[in-house]
């Protein structure tokens, strides 16, 4: 079976010949892997088991893939006008274009045409689309892209109530941006187009759920049916960290087939999730990178990589993921142990 | 309504431009500044605070709270010092070194301050050197310190360690808290007290020097 009929097989609420798997990495574990198979980027992916690649074009781009060279400590400023400083790895958005509200008067959004980023698309496909599902990420899409790189986090989640109209302008202006570059992306016959922000925390909702219905939920609908239009088949996936769940039923209801980072955290405890969502949605992610991945033992890697297959992977509807990337404090043999056993309890039918 | 009440009301539901006029005319009626910020401004936080805790309440909430509290403290502090009002302790606060996240940490700032601490806020990317010069440099009785990373959690040992070969350690009670932080790790690299919320971290706080919250 191709790896590409799998991963879409599982979106479909199918069951595949196995689990899919999609994992990904920072800097650091890519050099360490790359050492060991000899190849790097994409191919590193496919070489360990990955069914799918992932382009990734959004402004989230900035704090890691595009501009992954940079020395610690070190700053630039990305074509948004964020200044970032690479940090533990990655590079945090430390200075905002948005300092004011007035400034978003004369703020000028990147093109969404340009070639470059299109070509950048187009070279994924033409590269991997025959044999792997391809996935254009374009996240974070709305109120993180706002609220962590234009204007700084506890600006706009006030600004969303000193004055929301001014918010749901900067929202706007993202989702015209995004909706332009994402049609882009279907065109060329990606698989997958992936949207999101994070808007889940240890324990619950960074924002209110009413708040993120009034604000977001109608622009995310809006970029949806645009995609939609462009190609009826486009599967979107929408991705947040922390726990979002009080809003999973919004999401399905405009459109949503695929969800990501599904961490187990405050209410997300994944029996329930798929129990009370597996018919509708797919699930990608799950296991914990927070304690498991880097303080845990392999054998615990193991057993937790069983207890996620068991929890989401019955029936189909599940991509394994671990919940976010896998950063330098995680232990070598921990990747072995989460491959294998990826492996061993992966295959359909399910023997648990 | 009676007036504290009302500051208290209005500072739990952020009304930043309302509290103000609402804090002097408490001060009009001859109410001591410190009973207005004790009795209307920190409970109004300590409300949401406890809504927070119990996720009944949400992260923005919590900021507007917190902004309406400052409006009423802008025009209470120099009254404060007049009256020669001391905090109940002094937080030296900060996120750790290699870490650049800051709002979980702002927040625990303000949960600290409304219920009576005085915080040295350090930032974010706090080496070790920078927290143990601020808790020499003042009578410090907790260094609250935060970790939004697996990568950077590590850290807060290392603060533990550095403040054990300085012979500090017995001098405060250190405070942890971020994401990937469990009360289980806390224990583990020697911390006093693990909170996993801005409105928990200010109830340990208090429990950590027997105060009563």
């Amino acid at each position: 079976m191709k790896p590409r009929d799998r991963f879409l097989k599982a979106i479909k609420l199918e069951e595949a010949d196995r689990v899919p798997q999609l994992i990904r990495w920072g800097k650091e574990i890519g050099q360490r892997l790359s050492a060991i198979f000899g190849v790097a980027g994409p191919e590193l992916g496919l070489r360990i088991g990955n069914d799918a690649v992932v382009c990734q074009v959004g402004i989230n781009a900035e704090m890691e893939m595009s501009k992954g060279d940079l020395a610690e400590g070190e700053t630039y400023k990305s074509e948004w006008g964020v200044v970032y400083q690479r940090q533990s790895g990655f590079n945090n958005p430390i200075e905002h274009p948005l300092k004011s509200r007035e400034d978003l008067k004369d703020y000028t959004f990147p093109d969404p045409h340009d070639p470059k980023r299109i070509r950048e698309i187009e070279t994924v496909m033409q590269k991997y689309h025959e044999d792997y599902a391809v996935i254009v990420d374009l996240s974070s899409s709305l109120f993180e892209a706002a609220m962590a790189h234009l204007r700084g986090m506890q600006d706009f989640i006030l600004d969303c109530y000193d004055d929301s109209e001014w918010a749901g302008s900067v929202l706007d202006g993202l989702a015209d941006y995004y909706l332009q570059l994402g049609i882009h992306a279907v065109e060329s016959g990606v698989d997958v187009v992936r949207i999101g922000d994070d808007i889940g925390t240890q324990t619950g909702m960074l924002i209110p759920p009413e708040l993120w219905r009034d604000l977001v939920k109608p622009r995310i609908k809006r970029m949806i049916q645009a995609f939609k239009k462009t190609n009826p088949d486009i599967i979107m996936l929408y991705h947040s960290c922390g726990d979002f769940r009080p809003i999973i039923g919004d999401l399905i209801e405009v459109g949503v087939q695929f969800l990501s980072t599904m961490q187990r955290v405050g209410t997300m405890d994944p029996y329930e999730i798929k129990r009370e969502f597996g018919d509708k949605v797919a699930f990608k992610g799950g296991l914990d990178t927070q304690q498991l991945m880097p303080n845990g033992t392999p054998e615990a890697v193991r057993r937790g990589v069983k207890d996620i297959l068991k929890a989401y992977a019955p029936g189909g509807g599940y991509v394994f993921m671990p919940a976010h990337l896998l950063y330098q404090d995680v232990p070598t043999d921990n990747i072995w142990a989460m491959l294998e056993s990826v492996k061993d309890y992966g295959k359909y039918p399910l023997k648990f | 309504m009676d007036i504290l009440k009302e500051i208290a009301d209005k500072t739990e539901k952020g009304k930043q431009l309302e509290v103000p006029a609402a804090v002097q005319k408490a001060l009009a009626n001859g109410i001591p500044p410190y009973k207005v910020l004790t009795n209307g401004l920190q409970k109004g936080l300590e409300t949401v605070g406890d809504r927070f805790k119990r996720n009944q309440a949400y992260i923005p909430e919590v900021l507007l709270a917190a902004r309406a509290m400052q409006a009423g403290i802008n025009i209470l502090q120099p009254l404060l010092v007049e009256s020669g009002e001391k905090p109940i302790a002094t937080v030296v606060l900060g996120t750790v070194k290699d870490d650049l996240h800051d709002i979980g940490k702002n927040m625990v700032g303000m949960m600290l301050e409304g219920s009576g601490f005085q915080v040295v806020d350090l930032g974010v990317n706090v080496p070790a050197e920078k927290f143990i010069a601020a808790i020499q440099d003042k009578d410090t009785s907790i260094l609250a310190m935060s970790a939004l990373l697996s990568t950077t959690a590590p850290y807060l040992k290392t603060v533990i360690e550095a403040l054990k070969q300085k012979g500090l350690r017995e001098n405060v009670k250190v405070l942890v808290g971020g994401a990937p932080v469990t009360e289980q790790y806390a224990i583990e690299i020697g911390a006093d007290g693990f909170a996993p919320d801005s409105a928990r971290a200010a109830d340990k706080a208090k429990e950590l020097l027997n105060l009563k919250y």
